[in-house]
């Protein structure tokens, strides 16, 4: 009787197994959940693979856009001599003085294209699911959100990362800097501790781009307000009161401050360098959260009303 | 076709307002960046020429920007969306297709640039504006050249797909340089100058615009200013042809192909 009633318990729990994985409710296991962040990211990198090109040119990117403020200054200070020391001054006074302006602009604008990259590319992942019309299929896969987004946005940080290499050494043979001369590795340890923060954003970024299906002109928008707030062409101290505020709880300003602090000796805005760190881990550690729980409440708004299929 | 772009742009009106707070963005972005240059207790009003030819460089890299950008994205949203074979399929006229789709954003941009001038002109308080109306002239002689590149990079968009987006970048970029739109060619190298800068003819629809306004004699050609006008005249008159000539070349390749529906 015993036997009987444990045989049937059991014939009862793989039943309701079965049913339970044929209706979606089993979960996935570590890693089978590696697998999807695995093959989203092979995914990606196979797709930008086939446009050599884009990856080219984006590493040109920074290069230029180093070189319209150091053009700019030079313009406006009448030689490279008056530039560096007018810079000096007003830098000084900003608190964080140098005279390597180029350095200054080159690291800048390359940390702008690590920021800039990860944003854009899971905006324009998001458009482009949607357009396609391949957003709502993923929603019905058996797979975590998190896991698919967290393939897409290492896919951009591997492509982000390649892009800062490749400018600063393109840019300091062009500019005649050498990176070397500062604490190079403290500065790229600042890069590395600034990722998870970027994550964050670029889940706010790709639940904007959701809500207002329009990728381009967002976009266009962010590749001008970023450099704006982080400050990658001047101290964001030389800002109002109200601004500078604003552009300093920016995540990727402390992370450029940081970088830069650390490559040309200057003292950083946000006080010693403990004090930097600390603020790089709570960054590191809040933003994901905040961009995920974001992305989630925006998803969930976006389902309830007209659907992730729509565009 | 125009209306057909304005209704679609009024669905996104984020984008307008995007595009409006962007004009601000750079234009506060080039001035404190210049800020941070001038030498200390440099009054505002003393760089008011700088700011002049920074703006009115701006206004020209505005138009340039949007014409490239406009027209090569919408064709590769239609890529995308899988329906540009089937307009190809329609009895569209292909010039007036391709007009259209830029008709919005250069009101758009007209405005905006108008904005741009006047926030300038009070941070600075008061750039020199000098001949308008020949400078407006220069504008649109400017503008009409612009739409050349427009139609070859359209072309170039079906050619190189997903690529376009970051070439279209990287020519704001070039011309942002190599046509010193946001500062004078004297601080380019000579070389830079000469073997680069004097080639675009984007350069001299430039260098006229903002001198004209100005009031002073063009960097490029300070000694013959009419042979300027002619380059932009020239420019003003071929690109569009030559452009559009290219763009053909680049569609027919396409559909021989079979690539058109393709991205």
């Amino acid at each position: 009787m015993t036997h009987r009633s444990s045989e049937n318990g059991r014939r009862v729990l793989a039943a309701a197994e079965t049913v339970g994985r044929g209706l979606g409710l089993g979960r996935p296991g570590l890693r089978a959940s590696a697998d999807v962040v695995w093959t989203v990211f092979v995914a990606r990198l196979k797709i930008i693979s086939r446009y050599k090109g884009a990856i080219l040119l984006e590493s040109f990117l920074p290069v230029f856009f180093a070189a319209l403020p150091i053009l700019l200054g030079t313009a406006v200070a009448g030689s490279e001599q008056n530039a560096a020391n007018n810079f000096f001054q007003n830098t000084s006074s900003a608190g964080q003085g140098t005279s390597q302006y180029r350095l200054y602009m080159l690291l800048g604008s390359s940390t702008f294209m690590v920021v800039s990259l990860m944003l854009w590319l899971i905006g324009y992942w998001v458009r482009r699911e949607q357009e396609t019309g391949t957003l709502e299929s993923i929603y019905l896969a058996p797979a975590k959100r998190l896991h698919i987004l967290a393939g897409v946005t290492s896919y951009s940080l591997v492509r982000s990362l390649s892009a800062f290499l490749v400018a600063m050494v393109i840019g300091s043979l062009l500019f005649g800097v050498n990176p070397f001369d500062g604490n190079l590795l403290a500065s790229i340890g600042y890069l590395v501790l600034g990722i998870p923060a970027l994550w964050g954003l670029s889940f706010i970024f790709g639940a904007l781009i959701m809500r207002v299906k329009e990728a381009n002109s967002v976009i266009q928008l962010i590749q001008w307000v970023v450099p704006f707030f982080m400050g990658v062409y001047f101290p964001v101290t030389m800002f109002p009161p109200l601004m500078r505020i604003v552009a300093m709880t920016f995540p990727p300003t402390l992370m450029n401050d940081a970088m830069r602090s650390s490559l040309l000796n200057i003292s950083s805005l946000y006080g010693p360098g403990y004090i930097v760190l600390g603020l790089m881990f709570m960054a590191a550690w809040i933003t994901p959260l905040l961009g995920y729980e974001f992305f989630g409440l925006m998803e969930r708004r976006i389902r309830r009303n007209e659907g992730v299929g729509q565009y | 076709m125009s209306k057909k772009v304005i209704v679609e742009y009024s669905r996104y009106p984020v984008a307008f307002v995007a595009l409006f707070v962007q004009v601000f963005v750079i234009i506060l972005l080039l001035m404190m960046s210049s800020f941070a240059f001038a030498a200390p207790g440099t009054s505002r009003n003393q760089l008011s020429v700088f700011a002049g030819m920074m703006t009115y460089g701006f206004v020209t890299s505005m138009f340039l920007g949007f014409t490239l950008w406009e027209m090569g994205f919408s064709l590769r949203e239609e890529q995308v969306r899988g329906t540009l074979e089937s307009l190809y399929l329609s009895p569209t006229n292909k010039f007036s297709n391709l007009l259209s789709r830029i008709f919005a954003i250069v009101v758009w941009t007209t405005v905006m640039c108008a904005a741009a001038v006047v926030l300038v002109n009070l941070l600075v308080g008061g750039l020199p504006l000098q001949n308008v109306a020949y400078g407006l002239l220069i504008l649109l002689l400017s503008i009409s050249g612009f739409l050349g590149l427009g139609f070859l990079f359209a072309g170039v968009t079906i050619k190189l797909k997903e690529t376009a987006q970051l070439l279209v970048n990287g020519l704001q970029f070039f011309f942002f340089i190599f046509s010193a739109q946001f500062f004078p060619f004297s601080v380019l190298p000579q070389p830079v100058r000469d073997y680069v800068s004097r080639w675009l003819p984007v350069s001299y629809a430039v260098d006229l615009f903002r001198t004209t306004l100005l009031g002073i004699p063009p960097e490029l050609m300070p000694t013959q200013p009419l042979t300027e006008l002619g380059i932009v005249v020239a420019f003003g008159v071929l690109s569009p042809i030559l452009g559009y000539f290219a763009y053909l070349a680049f569609e027919r390749q396409a559909r021989r192909a079979g690539t058109l529906g393709e991205y």
